[in-house]
């Protein structure tokens, strides 16, 4: 399936391409489209203006995704509460380590293309995941 | 004019403009039904955390860049979930005087938000130790809060800046057992 979302990609776009390769569509295609009227008829948009998958109410882009697609596990719902304090910055969630990821997705955003941002960003959602899925499991830190 | 002013407004921009004069704004234009105040509410809160210029009722603006673009666009989004009108726009003003005006009145909404921070990390200063661990911790939220909508640096960021530095120094420099223990069990 092809999915489309705004050009430059930030921590939001970044984290939902990685959920929706993971856990929606293994072989997911992303287009970058710089207005939303550019959308390729055939593809689904995300974390755009005026489409569902996009921000709703509080929710960023990568909860929206969550919720509609009833994603329930809470791995996913501890890297959205990273992926909405990187993005929105209000508070609503404890998560120290979002102004850090927001950093390093801000300066990959500077040094290469989108492509190039989604085939690095890949590799670390698994590692928070990884990361997240182990401390549930212990019930702290992991080492 | 302040000279700091001038050079920001002339510098910071040229990426965007590379002729010289005014730089591009992004503009949110919208209108909220009355009732119910909800929506009104939630707007405002969050305009004024992105730190935009409020240039007449209903109309906001931002220097313009992909990130205030895509705030602005989300604000956009929210006031027609609302059932209100919104629409977006990137223009520049038409004369660089304007654009200073409208520059020094954001960089003097900052100044008075990094003079109040400056002086809560002074008063912060005469708490007991764990207050002021936990005060530290607050602060530097509020100070990247304030940063992030900063967008035309004032004098008053430093002092804020030496501030914090100074409180947090204190902290760390405390014979901390004490302090520490109180926050870990917190």
């Amino acid at each position: 399936m092809r999915w489309a979302t705004r050009a430059g990609v930030h921590i939001d776009r970044a984290a939902c391409a990685w959920l929706i390769r993971r856990f929606l569509d293994p072989d997911a295609e992303f287009v970058f489209v710089a207005d939303p009227a550019d959308v390729p008829a055939d593809a689904t948009p995300f974390d755009l203006q005026g489409v569902e998958l996009g921000h709703h109410g509080a929710d960023c882009s990568f909860e929206t995704i969550l919720r509609r697609h009833e994603l329930t596990d809470p791995v996913l719902w501890r890297i959205a509460e990273s992926v909405h304090e990187a993005d929105l910055d209000d508070e609503r969630f404890d998560a120290p380590e979002a102004p850090g990821l927001d950093v390093v997705l801000r300066g990959l955003s500077m040094t290469g293309d989108d492509a190039h941002t989604l085939a690095v960003s890949g590799p670390i959602f698994d590692g928070l995941y990884e990361y997240h899925r182990r401390r549930l499991l212990l019930g702290r830190e992991p080492a | 004019m302040q000279p700091w002013l001038h050079l920001r407004v002339s510098e910071v921009w040229s990426p965007c403009s590379p002729q010289p004069g005014p730089g591009e704004w992004v503009l949110l234009s919208y209108r909220l039904p009355r009732e119910p105040s909800g929506p009104r509410t939630t707007l405002w809160r969050r305009l004024k955390r992105l730190g935009v210029a409020q240039l007449a009722d209903g109309l906001v603006a931002l220097p313009a860049d992909a990130r205030t673009r895509e705030s602005l666009e989300w604000l956009a989004d929210d006031v027609l979930a609302a059932d209100g009108t919104a629409g977006l726009w990137v223009a520049r003003p038409a004369t660089v005087a304007q654009e200073r005006e409208l520059a020094t009145q954001m960089a003097a909404a900052r100044a008075a938000e990094y003079e109040a921070l400056a002086e809560q990390c002074h008063a912060a200063a005469g708490a007991d130790p764990g207050e002021r661990v936990r005060a530290v911790r607050r602060l530097r939220g509020e100070w990247r809060a304030i940063n992030r909508r900063d967008f035309f640096p004032p004098p008053a960021r430093e002092a804020a800046a030496a501030a914090l530095r100074d409180l947090a120094a204190a902290v760390a420099g405390e014979t901390a057992p004490a302090a520490e223990a109180a926050e870990l069990t917190r």
